[in-house]
């Protein structure tokens, strides 16, 4: 199982803790679209490499 | 139908994300994927996002439709005021999300 | 068609109409699972209880996560108190996870937003 976690803002602590749960023991990525000019190619290469994406908020 | 692994679900569930679903939904058709993208409840003021046309228009009629109710519920006509890009049949129901999850083998929610 | 599981995370109280959405999806033969997150309940109307008491008979549930369920709820409206450990743990089995809308705000909503 390979995780892919997108944050569309700084993520709370509560994101960080359900994101920790979620990725133990699992290869995880991660994206953040919240810096400046997201690569967005690179975050659908990323997406089709995953098998799961969760985009926060 | 099993979901086909070359296309991407995007369900837009918030106001303010045109650009990360333009620039998504753009970067998926250069990658050789194919989008279906669902706009619910705020999300529907989008479509009066300039870039709402051509996004419509990339993604075609059978991949792309806006919740019919959500866009009444925020005080627009649905039935005199179909969003431009977009024709009667893209005023969907919740039924359009469930078959966003049936056949995109994957998905993101902006 | 296989049924997933999918977990509607709800935090900020001008969008529970994700309670709604996870009823779509029931209708559609999946799993739904609203979590309202830290006590952002939506007003409980006849139409929001006969939502969520529908999730219900569709083999889904309401979660509240973060507060405890509010008193005086309708007699239809049952909610699954969970700690945020134990959503995590949930949701690891889950097929999709959908964090709904815009996060809570920060500031105090104004009288005007009641209406």
């Amino acid at each position: 199982m390979k995780m892919l976690q997108v944050y569309r803002s700084e993520p709370n602590d509560d994101v960080k803790t359900l994101v920790d749960i979620l990725n133990r023991d699992r290869e995880a990525d991660e994206f953040k679209l919240y810096g400046e000019n997201p690569n967005y190619d690179e975050l659908v290469s990323k997406i089709f490499a995953a098998d799961k994406t969760v985009c926060w908020w | 139908m099993a979901a086909d692994p070359n296309k991407l679900a995007i369900f837009v569930t918030s106001p303010q994300n045109m650009t990360h679903v333009v620039g998504i939904a753009e970067a998926a058709v250069r990658a050789g994927k194919k989008p279906m993208v669902f706009f619910t409840y705020k999300s529907v003021h989008l479509t009066k996002d300039a870039r709402f046309k051509p996004l419509a228009e990339l993604c075609g009629e059978e991949d792309i439709a806006i919740c019919a109710d959500s866009y009444t519920c925020e005080g627009y006509d649905s039935a005199k005021d179909i969003p431009a890009g977009l024709t009667a049949k893209q005023m969907r129901t919740q039924a359009f999300h469930g078959a966003l999850l049936d056949e995109c083998g994957k998905y993101i929610v902006l | 068609m296989e049924s997933l599981k999918v977990y509607i995370l709800i935090a900020n109280r001008t969008y529970n109409d994700g309670i709604r959405s996870a009823l779509g999806l029931a209708v559609e033969n999946h799993y739904g699972y609203p979590v309202i997150m830290n006590g952002e309940f939506p007003k409980f109307s006849t139409y929001m209880a006969e939502n969520i008491a529908w999730i219900g008979d569709m083999e889904g549930e309401v979660f509240t996560c973060g507060a405890p369920a509010p008193d005086n709820l309708p007699e239809e409206v049952s909610l699954t108190e969970i700690n945020l450990q134990e959503l995590g743990e949930r949701m690891r089995d889950a097929d999709v996870i959908i964090p709904y809308g815009l996060l809570k705000q920060t500031n105090t909503p104004p009288p005007a937003c009641a209406e």
